[in-house]
């Protein structure tokens, strides 16, 4: 009884530890703030947001499409390849298929999705197509892993199957179609279906390989998770997630009632109702997986794809207030599709897929991979000097033709600042920037901005903060924050130190390394988009980041009632030394002329103020909290009053940009640069910030522990075997095989005996 | 006739070896050739030699200890668990599995994201602890913390097939061995375990492959302090465009597994016949 109490507590227990995040998830979704840590009261908010969150369903929608499609092509070609394979009497050809099969079971995720983007990006380099990952190559990675589970739930059946029925039934008059349908597909059918819905939950529920295999344009629901991970993720992700939850827990038990009255022989007509239902639910599965296919595929539709930062456009979520801002790309697609619609005189619609990446090295990796299909990037200014160089973006008009292309080209204009004018250089350093400078225009200007260091006011005492050293400063040991991308990083390190942060020689570029490896095991972690959540939640209290973002998280904190403040750091003379920086929007060198003029449209768009669809480039500014570089932007009263004594921060390098551009901005690097940069960072990586034995000393111990009890069983066992043998020869002598359970099983029994046996002796 | 018929038969499968050696063979090859060649193409070993730095010799080693851990871990937990399903009633058997089954459902990126919020510094297990005047125990960017994620995360796997070799015991033979004079104690020891070593076997290959691979749970629970293998590999790929690098590694977490399996079922093989 005792034991019964204690095995039950037990299980209780590891019941709880597997779902306590559940539980979590649950809670918070139905949380009245979008905090994810802290519960502010019971609301049904996230539930209503998440049936407008349209790149959310979107997600949903191509998860389905994929895992059906994705399912349904593994069991098609598995179930034939279980057949075949049954029939070939090779035995080493049957064993080589099987084990190539099994391959992508047994081999690590990780390695199954980047050998497959190694093989898809080598034939793009083959088809010089600067567009191979797709749609197209998730599938066939989905397929490729389906195919395994398919072909081991179907094998079995072909194997059990008497191989007499089919001749019966082709001796009783069957054709060899009938006797397929009317004899081995019955039989064969349990296994198809559970292979089937194998395939669909593995494809459904994968992260790892659609995450090395993915494009543009298509995300799946894990993905968009993974990339909402790495920011905030917002309540109604976990509402979406519970509502899975529920919607599997059901399923679950209606199976379990269903499945309990299987037992029960079942009459002809219950039979024939359950086919009935069985068939019917499939071809209701199979319709809406077609009508949602064929209603992304055959309307016209024309689609925009948009990478860009995270958290850096208005994206209609509400306040704290409730209040909603602009969707901007909402208000493009109606936009949009009003004035194409005019243009062609039927009906067009238009779909923003917008999708974000955490920093330009991702971006850039991104592209050579072959993940193009992007028709707006929006990199920043080092990134498009390389892109330009490298011939990865592509004019959008020459110098001349730009403000007809561009028809608000011309706002990008520098404020004059008190009594002084400004050349005409001066004025359109927003148009001519120093990235790109030349005959054609790569670029226009979205934003630009300085990187700060963000501080939590509550915790970190005004004396210590001013320069960079805070970022090392060891009395905040563990609540440092630090960038997650290689230059952005080691200008924090060469700023401290005075390094030109665009030509560092071998001996800075090493002081920079030791610098931030010295820094090391006081940063709590590498960050790029999730600041926002640690620096708000006040899980850590320092952090360089760029300044928009920055004063968005002042914001936010301050609705926790949690206290940040930002500054520019200076150098010993009170001078600021940090990087200044523009994102501009760009058109890679693969979009079509087709598409150019779409993303163009859209390009022109973000510069509009255009009252009627939610003016997108003050509402952009609003909601972001960087510099606009449009002069209709910055000069619009009604936005200067919603900045709140903010605009001074933002718009303080306006007054001499021009200078600013010139000593601060991050330049393209020398290709030798670039390979220390990038080795650099690396070995900052892989540098253990903190050298803990203890992990490796209990492995060790355990692993020590585990090989001494094998050895002496092994021992103990060759010892008993001698005994056994000597004892009754005529069992000894059929040596107890390895493939037979059974014989295993009688060994393991009669061992036992013996055992208790000598025991009682 | 009958020789084309059977032809016919065995072409069935035609398609699926297209498939395989399209998109499981080539790509290996694929690993193996980056993995050898440098960033123009040119066969060299550099890459692999790189990964004898002792910096990434670490991460080799750590990887394996906490993947290793993690296993471990699991073990110790799913084989009570699973022995305890296994006694009871055949319907709450049912639901007991689908319970565990239950989790792996919701995607492990969120559950695992869910880790964070319960073990921050400022998360709800501290706000918990707080309220009964324990102090604030640190625990997200550990060790500890992403040990914990591996087995959360895998640890379903190590009780499934755990439960289901258990379940298949007869229990006549525990009977017998009980009749013969075993007590409780030594049916577990000498029957109950010895006869569920397939189960474990699998369990354990279950849970080994995906910790010793991860990178999710090493970025979300260690801070990026501990970079495991897997890291190391999702890097090269998706940040620091350095291909090479990345598939030596991947080529080397290969080999890593094959010996570990290898291992693994040579002692199948003395120990409980099952070929994994």
């Amino acid at each position: 009884m005792k034991r019964k109490t204690a095995g039950n507590i037990y299980t209780v227990l590891v019941f709880i530890f597997l779902y306590m995040p559940i539980a979590v998830l649950i809670l918070f979704s139905f949380n009245s703030s979008s905090s994810t840590g802290r519960f502010d009261g019971f609301s049904l908010r996230w539930y209503k947001e998440l049936f407008s969150d349209a790149a959310t369903l979107e997600a949903l929608k191509n998860t389905l499409i994929l895992a059906v499609l994705s399912a349904a092509i593994a069991t098609v070609i598995g179930t034939l390849a279980a057949y075949g394979i049954n029939k070939i009497k090779n035995k080493h050809l049957k064993n080589g298929i099987t084990s190539v099969t099994n391959v992508p079971m047994m081999n690590p995720e990780i390695v199954t999705g980047i050998s497959m983007m190694l093989l898809f990006v080598f034939v793009g380099g083959l088809v010089n197509s600067k567009t191979v990952l797709g749609f197209g190559t998730v599938l066939i990675a989905h397929v490729t892993f389906n195919l395994p589970y398919v072909i081991l739930s179907v094998m079995p059946k072909f194997k059990q199957m008497d191989k007499h029925l089919p001749e019966a039934a082709l001796d009783l008059g069957c054709t060899p179609v009938q006797s397929f349908l009317k004899v081995e597909l019955p039989q064969i059918l349990p296994g198809i279906i559970s292979g089937f819905i194998m395939a669909f939950t593995l494809s459904l529920d994968d992260f790892v390989i659609s995450y090395f295999t993915v494009g543009s344009g298509f995300e799946t629901l894990p993905i968009r998770i993974y990339s909402m991970t790495k920011k905030r993720v917002t309540p109604d992700m976990y509402a979406l997630s519970t509502l899975i939850f529920v919607a599997i827990l059901v399923l679950l038990i209606l199976s379990n009632i269903s499945g309990d009255k299987e037992k029960k022989t079942l009459t002809l007509k219950q039979k024939k109702r359950r086919k009935i239902v069985l068939v019917s639910t499939f071809s209701v599965i199979a319709a809406i997986t077609l009508g949602l296919f064929i209603g992304t595929s055959f309307a016209e539709v024309v689609t925009v794809n948009v990478y860009n930062w995270g958290e850096y456009i208005s994206d209609g979520s509400e306040d704290e207030d409730g209040v909603a801002s602009v969707d901007t790309n909402k208000e493009f697609e109606k936009y949009y599709s009003e004035y194409l619609s005019e243009q062609y005189g039927r009906k067009v619609k238009v779909k923003v897929n917008y999708t974000t990446y955490a920093s330009n090295e991702d971006l850039y990796a991104k592209l050579k991979a072959g993940a193009g299909g992007y028709d707006v990037i929006i990199p920043s200014d080092y990134m498009i000097e390389r892109l330009i160089k490298e011939e990865l973006i592509q004019p959008i008009a020459s110098r001349e033709e730009i403000t007809n292309v561009i028809k608000n080209y011309d706002y990008l204009l520098r404020a004059p600042s008190e009594g002084k004018t400004l050349t005409k250089e001066e004025a359109e350093i927003f148009q001519k920037p120093f990235y790109d400078n030349g005959d054609d225009v790569y670029s226009v200007m979205y934003t630009y901005g300085v990187i700060g260091i963000v501080y939590n006011a509550d915790h970190v005492s005004e004396e210590d903060i001013g320069g960079w050293d805070l970022l090392w400063n060891e009395k905040y040991s563990g609540k440092i924050l630090q960038f997650n991308n290689a230059r952005d990083a080691f200008g924090t390190a060469m700023y401290k130190l005075g390094v030109n942060v665009n030509d560092p020689t071998a001996e800075q570029w090493q002081a920079c390394l030791n610098e931030l490896i010295k820094q090391k095991p006081i940063v709590q972690s590498y960050v790029m988009d999730e600041v926002f959540n640690k620096m708000e939640s006040g899980e850590a209290w320092i952090a360089p980041y760029y300044v928009g973002d920055a004063l968005s998280m002042i914001y936010q904190a301050e609705q926790r009632g949690i206290n940040l403040d930002f500054y520019y750091p200076t150098d010993e003379n009170g001078e600021t030394v940090t990087n200044v920086f523009a994102d501009a929007m760009c058109i890679p060198v693969d979009v079509s002329e087709e598409q150019k003029t779409h993303a163009i449209a859209y390009i022109d768009f973000m510069l509009s103020v255009d009252e009627k669809y939610g003016a997108p480039a003050i509402a952009n500014a609003e909601y972001i909290y960087y510099a606009s570089p449009n002069r209709l932007v910055y000069t619009n009263p009604d936005y200067l009053a919603t900045l709140d004594g903010d605009e001074e921060i933002i718009y303080e390098p306006m007054s001499n940009i021009n200078e600013l551009f010139d000593k601060y901005a991050y330049r393209n690097l020398s290709s030798q640069n670039l390979s220390t940069l990038n080795s650099n960072w690396e070995a900052l990586k892989v540098e253990s910030s903190s050298f803990n034995g203890t992990i490796y000393v209990i492995s060790a111990i355990i692993a020590a522990a585990i090989i001494g009890y094998i050895v002496f069983i092994t021992v103990r066992k060759r010892h008993r075997r001698k005994l056994y043998w000597e004892q009754s020869p005529t069992v000894g002598t059929k040596k107890s095989s390895s493939d037979s359970s059974a014989d295993s099983l009688s060994d393991t029994v009669t061992i036992a005996i013996k055992r208790s046996k000598s025991k009682k002796d | 006739m009958n020789n084309k018929k059977s032809l016919l038969q065995r072409a069935a499968a035609a398609p699926h070896i297209v498939w395989s050696v399209l998109f499981i063979i080539a790509p290996l090859i694929f690993v193996i050739y980056y993995a050898f060649t440098d960033s123009e193409g040119k066969f060299t070993f550099e890459n692999i030699a790189n990964l004898s730095q002792p910096s990434y010799l670490e991460i080799f080693l750590r990887s394996v200890c906490f993947a290793f851990l993690a296993t471990i871990i699991c073990l110790v937990i799913a084989y009570p668990i699973a022995y305890f399903i296994t006694k009871a009633s055949p319907k709450t058997q049912k639901i007991l599995i689908m319970l565990v089954m239950l989790p792996m459902w919701m995607n492990f990126l969120i559950r695992t994201y869910s880790w964070m919020a319960l073990l921050e510094d400022s998360g709800i297990i501290n706000t918990v602890l707080g309220f009964i005047g324990l102090g604030p125990i640190h625990m997200i960017n550990t060790e500890g913390a992403v040990i914990l994620g591996m087995v959360y995360n895998f640890l379903p796997y190590m009780i499934l097939p755990i439960h289901s070799v258990l379940s298949k015991i007869d229990t006549r033979l525990l009977e017998a061995a009980s009749d013969l004079g075993c007590n409780h104690f030594q049916v577990i020891t000498k029957v109950v375990f010895p006869l569920s070593i397939p189960g474990i076997i699998s369990g354990i290959t279950m849970v080994f492959v995906p910790s010793i691979s991860t990178f999710y749970i090493s970025q979300k629970l260690g801070g990026g302090n501990f970079d495991l293998i897997g890291d190391t590999i999702e890097r090269q790929f998706q940040t620091a465009y350095n291909y090479n690098l990345g598939a030596a590694m991947s080529f080397i977490l290969m080999i890593l597994i094959i010996i570990s399996m290898t291992i693994m079922n040579k002692y199948a093989d003395d120990d409980g016949g099952v070929i994994i």
